[in-house]
């Protein structure tokens, strides 16, 4: 056996290195104390008892906060909407002010010698909350007379936004022979990723330099957002995130946690610890999701898609934070139209506030949610006047001799070949057997559903105006490259090494890879949108020729030849019957500093368009509502695949992400009080192994143009295939059965009910 | 308190308080940190070890429960082992079937198809489900570590 | 976790004499429910006195028609047992749906009946099976034991230590399992005896009312035919069922007529 990835050898000898196992000498530890109202006013905080309980060295409260001058949680970028409005910024503060706006937002940090102290003290802490009225969710925020979050936000309105020819469509909704209206909702989750978040922060007072040890998606981000809310140079901070737990899109930025824990770690000049619990991490890391996507489509007699119109309205929680705006603005406009060449397109969305907690990106960021919303709103088209799914779905894709194809919001896809994915999905699926199969359950008393979906999405632009790497050469030959994405999970150290490796005709095992950036001047993208393999990797692609271009007039002169007689072959330069292989020449180039190989290259990589056909099978127990995935099919257009067992593992992990969200995952808030109910795994309902049977994918690639690996993005796709895939398959068998359509969770209970009529 | 145990085949002994959670001592006393934690509700099994040849949740046991017992965490499967090809064959498998990817679950996941193994050798699709119906993963999807359950069972059988 | 110290019995005379003196000892036996309540602060026991090694507490023996399991059997053991599965196969199956593997490694019979959470699976088997409570004072009736969400007939201090199950002809334990938790949503344990020509069945229920308990309709319905048919049109009553965020009362009833159904046809071979 041949381990897949170089990171293998450490994790499954447990020497892996996660924030909670970095342990500093005279490390304190730190406990958070956290609203449990979900609207209050706070009266006032008495502190004492928790300052003069055993241990305790420090409580960190909003006050210090503002004497050190901190600004507050990053709420992103400052969109246009409707009318040229600007959304109205309401930035979550690092600890509570005078108000709480969700239960378990940050009011404290109390530190101590060790955990167990801070928590007692902890519980010491009193707090006189006036309660408020709350609102959990955004439909009830929307209501009339509905508790108000913040000042600036009337009606808890953040942003309207609209994109698209709200009049075309509406003339193409008044002369259509068909019209499908479908509310879908992609329900409010918790990423859960495994490992629990924490921050270990080490201030030197004497350097003036700030270790700090998290999870990250990429150092760059980290290190904007730490500098940002603090105030401090970034180039005073130093980012540790040897292994990251997960993080699916959660985990890019600096939280009040992290801010809180460099005053801490200031003012006691010592290392301060915080992991979180998981049920804190329950109400203390962003949730996802959490939309509600009024959708309608207007077809012809014969069926051609005239127009689709969504209004959607976007729940961001209590403040608005990083990515949310986005999601709700950007990421569910630019592909409304989905695969298919649709003239008229218009959508408008409502950024609203709610007492919970706030929301950020998770795996997919309202991509996987509007192409799911578009499936089901074609699949119900189909549906209700008559039309074959396969036949419609042929009949409007974007055909594949029309790339580069304008939508009619003017996102411009690059390349795909819908119809030859779908082709491709349903053979593999064997589509064409499900009636038997049908039958076959139904002799064993279970219902058995099918649904496909096509999807797209686009990947990330990228912030950054570029993705930059560099590589260091080592004097024992060692070559080490440097990027500033940060995996969790990715296997980049596998990947990037593989490209580099395979360009330069050495053995992947001769390339490292750190996710950090020694020299401090690398520009990059973190990673995120489904675009750091080719993005990065594009720009390792394009390292490769600048290495061998640096080295070659030092081979020449260890060759003794001129360079012109000199080329590159299968890792060594060759000049006639002699040669150097380029570990070599490090090793004999080792004693300058720096080495003279060390270079850099970069690489531009805008969005590309991922896309799929996904097709669930589903067995439910009308008995008692259980649903399996009996089957599963994932064909995606990846563009290129460089690392196929690892492009395999993000379509399985973002399939079951999918089943998860479709199968149970929900994120509850009591109504009245805006309690969280689901604050554990005894209640949050997570997939298990064997949820998924038969899993099967392939490909049918398209290159893309775009970047220099050709390749388009893979890490949401699987979840975006898979929820309009189960969806479509479960609103199939109740359908049947003379049931309404569903939202997603399909719990037992909800599925058995419906089933009753 | 003191605790005397076997900890990867080593005899250790530790100072603790009476609630010091097994996975606490051996993690922070004893710097094994390749068991996780990864929940306080003991449903994730990131924290799952052998105590007297049984997976159980570290996070759920006293360390004052394991005195006298012998306890194996995932470094100890395979503790010489500088090459991959040294590896216990569960842990091969894991890294050849791609079981694995953000790693902080695969300790558990390790420890927990260590037990399943000794349970059934040979186990078939609803005793691999069933096996590991305590540990979560987020990552993978659990397929590949399905795979990796079959692979491993195939190579301690071929090792038999 | 807040401090509190450990103690091993060195039997069950010391644990008890141990309890008398301190009111805020607790009985740890596997603390799979003990332990997570600790840890979230929600118990505060001042002791743990561990009994969950004591030779008194352990073993299982069969005398005829009856199978007695100690209080200590961890749940994997009691599922592993060849007495045990000679005897009440069915009770091996169920002690081995409990959880998942690690857990079934450390909790035992005795800690969980004692606690008596609504969704624990083996207070169905105890009243299924007929079982007598044996404790260090005392022999309780399965019928008598069960009082109410996390309460039994247990005085303060009193000891589990063993549990006496009547074999019987024919029994399944049919569970639909908590997607999230893994504990019963709805657990329906059927036993048929059978004595002197005479046909007596039980059906018990756990996880869908605030404690375990008889579907007395089905009984005797199954008691003059053990059969999937008789159970044709009976319906369990919502009334007293629990309702929660993953299930209204109305599936929980749903779910243990459909247990109590598939349990039957399990043993007579027929479609539920």
């Amino acid at each position: 056996m041949k381990p897949s990835r170089k990171e293998d050898f450490r994790l499954v000898t447990g020497h892996g290195r996660f924030t909670a196992d970095w342990h500093f000498p005279n490390e304190a530890h730190a406990v958070v104390v956290r609203s449990d109202r979900g609207h209050a006013r706070i009266v006032s905080a008495d502190w004492s008892a928790v300052r003069e309980a055993p241990g305790v060295l420090a409580v960190i409260t909003a006050e210090d906060v503002a004497a050190e001058g901190f600004g507050m949680i990053p709420g992103g970028a400052m969109i246009t909407g409707s009318g040229g409005q600007t959304i109205k910024m309401n930035q979550m503060p690092v600890l509570a002010t005078d108000r709480v706006r969700f239960v378990g937002q940050p009011v404290a940090l109390v530190v101590a010698q060790t955990l167990q102290q801070a928590r007692d003290a902890a519980e010491q802490a009193y707090i006189d909350y006036e309660d408020l009225p709350a609102v959990a969710s955004a439909d009830a925020a929307l209501r009339e007379g509905a508790a108000q979050l913040h000042d600036s936000a009337p009606g808890n309105v953040s942003l309207a936004f609209d994109k698209g020819d709200a009049a075309k469509v509406t003339q193409a909704f008044a002369a259509a022979a068909h019209v499908t209206k479908l509310t879908i909702r992609s329900q409010r989750l918790a990423g859960a990723p495994m490992e629990p978040r924490g921050v270990v922060v080490n201030h030197d007072a004497a350097t003036g330099k700030t270790i700090v040890c998290t999870p990250t998606q990429g150092i760059n981000g980290m290190l904007a957002s730490l500098s940002g809310i603090s105030g401090w140079p970034v180039d005073s901070f130093e980012v540790n995130a040897q292994d990251v737990g997960g993080s699916f899109g959660l985990r890019a930025g600096a939280t009040g946690e992290h801010a809180a824990l460099l005053i801490a770690s200031k003012r006691l000049g010592r290392p301060v610890k915080w992991v979180s619990t998981r049920s804190e991490l329950f109400v203390g890391e962003w949730h996802g999701r959490a939309l509600t996507l009024n959708g309608e489509i207007a077809l012809d007699a014969d069926g051609n898609m005239l127009a689709i119109r969504f209004e959607d309205v976007v729940d961001l929680g209590a403040y608005n934070c990083y990515f949310a705006g986005f999601i709700g603005t950007n990421n569910l406009s630019v592909t409304m139209g989905g695969v298919y060449k649709v003239p008229a397109l218009a959508m408008s969305s409502r950024l609203v506030y709610s007492n919970t907690v706030p929301i950020n990106a998770y795996r997919g960021a309202g991509r996987p949610d509007i192409a799911f919303a578009i499936e089901r709103l074609v699949d119900q088209a189909a549906a209700e006047h008559g039309f074959d799914p396969v036949a419609l779905r042929r009949r409007n894709y974007v055909p594949k001799d029309a790339f580069p194809y304008t939508t009619a919001n003017g996102t411009v896809y690059d390349s795909g070949d819908f119809e030859g994915v779908l082709d491709k999905a349903l053979s593999l699926s064997d589509y064409a057997g499900f009636a038997a199969r049908k039958a076959e359950s139904a002799s064993r008393g279970r219902l058995r559903g099918i649904g496909f979906a096509s999807y797209l999405e686009a990947s990330g632009g990228g912030a950054a105006p570029k993705d930059q790497v560099s590589v260091e050469f080592g004097g024992d030959g060692s070559i080490t490259l440097f990027g500033v994405s940060g995996p969790s999970g990715q296997g980049h150290e596998t990947s990037f090494g593989q490209i580099v490796a395979d360009g330069l005709g050495l053995p992947v095992d001769a390339i490292g890879y750190r996710a950090s950036d020694p020299a401090r001047t690398l520009v990059g993208n973190g990673t995120g949108g489904s675009r750091t393999l080719y993005g990065v990797g594009s720009a390792f692609k394009n390292l490769v020729p600048r290495i061998i271009e640096t080295g070659l007039p030092h081979a020449a002169a260890a060759l003794g030849v001129d360079a012109s007689a000199v080329d590159y072959r299968d890792g060594a330069y060759r000049a006639g019957s002699a040669s150097i292989s380029l570990p070599d020449l490090a090793r004999k180039l080792g004693a300058a500093n720096p080495h003279p190989l060390n270079c850099e290259a970069e690489s531009k990589s805008g969005s590309t368009f991922p896309n799929g056909c996904h097709v669930a099978e589903i067995e439910v127990d009308p008995q008692t509502g259980m649903t399996e995935v009996v089957r599963y099919t994932a064909i995606d257009d990846l563009g290129r695949v460089i690392s196929p067992q690892l492009v395999q593992g993000q379509v399985h992990g973002g399939v079951v992400q999918g089943i998860g969200q479709a199968l149970g995952e929900h994120v509850i808030y009591d109504e009245d009080s805006a309690q969280l109910l689901t604050g554990s795994f005894s209640d949050y309902v997570m997939p298990h192994a064997g949820c998924v049977q038969n899993m099967r994918n392939d490909y049918h690639l398209v290159p893309t143009q775009l970047n220099a690996l050709g390749a388009k993005g893979v890490g949401e796709s699987g979840c975006t295939g898979s929820l309009p895939a189960l969806s479509i398959a479960m609103n199939s068998v109740l359908r049947a059965h003379g049931a309404p359509h569903m939202d997603m969770p399909f719990t037992p209970a909800k599925v058995w009910a419906a089933l009753q009529g | 308190m003191k605790v005397e145990l076997t900890v990867n085949g080593q005899p250790r002994s530790a100072q603790v308080e009476d609630n010091t959670l097994l996975a606490d001592l051996l993690r922070e006393q004893f710097g094994l940190t390749g068991t996780h934690v990864g929940c306080d509700t003991s449903q994730c099994g990131c924290c799952t070890v052998m105590v007297d040849g049984q997976s159980v949740k570290s996070c759920t046991m006293l360390a004052a429960q394991a005195q006298g017992t012998k306890v194996v965490t995932v470094e100890g499967l395979s503790p010489n082992a500088t090459e991959f090809e040294q590896l216990h064959p569960v842990q091969q498998a894991f890294a050849a079937c791609h079981g694995l990817q953000c790693g902080f679950c695969t300790p558990g996941m390790i420890m927990a198809t260590v037990g399943l193994l000794q349970r059934h050798p040979n186990p078939t699709d609803e005793q691999i489900r069933e096996g590991l119906e305590g540990n979560l993963c987020r990552c993978t999807g659990y397929v590949n570590i399905i795979e990796a359950v079959k692979v491993a069972a195939k190579a301690q059988e071929a090792g038999r | 976790m807040y401090p509190f110290t450990y103690h091993r019995a060195t039997g069950v005379a010391d644990a008890l004499a141990r309890i008398a003196q301190d009111s805020g000892a607790k009985l740890l036996s596997g603390g799979m429910t003990l332990l997570p309540s600790m840890k979230h602060r929600l118990a505060s026991p001042s002791q743990l006195i561990d009994i969950a090694q004591l030779p008194e507490l352990r073993g299982i023996t069969r005398d005829g028609a009856t199978l007695t399991v100690g209080a200590a059997m961890r749940h994997a053991e009691v599922a592993g047992d060849a007495t045990v599965q000679a005897a009440i196969p069915s009770l091996a199956a169920a002690a081995g749906q409990i959880g998942d593997p690690q857990v079934r490694a450390r909790g035992t019979i005795g800690g969980s009946i004692a606690n008596n959470d609504p969704a624990a699976d083996y207070p169905a088997a105890v009243v299924a099976l007929k079982a007598v409570i044996i404790t260090d004072r005392r022999e309780i009736a399965a019928q008598d034991f069960f009082l109410g969400m996390f309460t039994t007939a247990l005085e303060e201090g009193e000891i589990v230590t063993a549990v006496r199950f009547a074999a019987p002809k024919r029994a399944h334990y049919a569970k639909f399992r908590h997607p999230a938790s893994g504990y019963a949503m709805t657990g329906v344990y059927v036993a048929e005896f059978e004595a002197g020509g005479a046909r007596d069945v039980r059906v018990a229920v756990t996880g869908a009312a605030p404690s375990v308990f008889r579907w007395e309709q089905a009984e005797a319905a199954l008691g003059k035919r053990f059969s999937v048919e008789s159970l044709a049109g009976l319906k369990v009553s919502e009334d007293g069922l629990n309702a929660d965020l993953h299930a209204p009362a109305s599936y929980r009833a749903n779910l243990a007529r459909v247990m109590t159904l598939r349990a039957v046809a399990q043993l007579t071979g027929e479609q539920a």
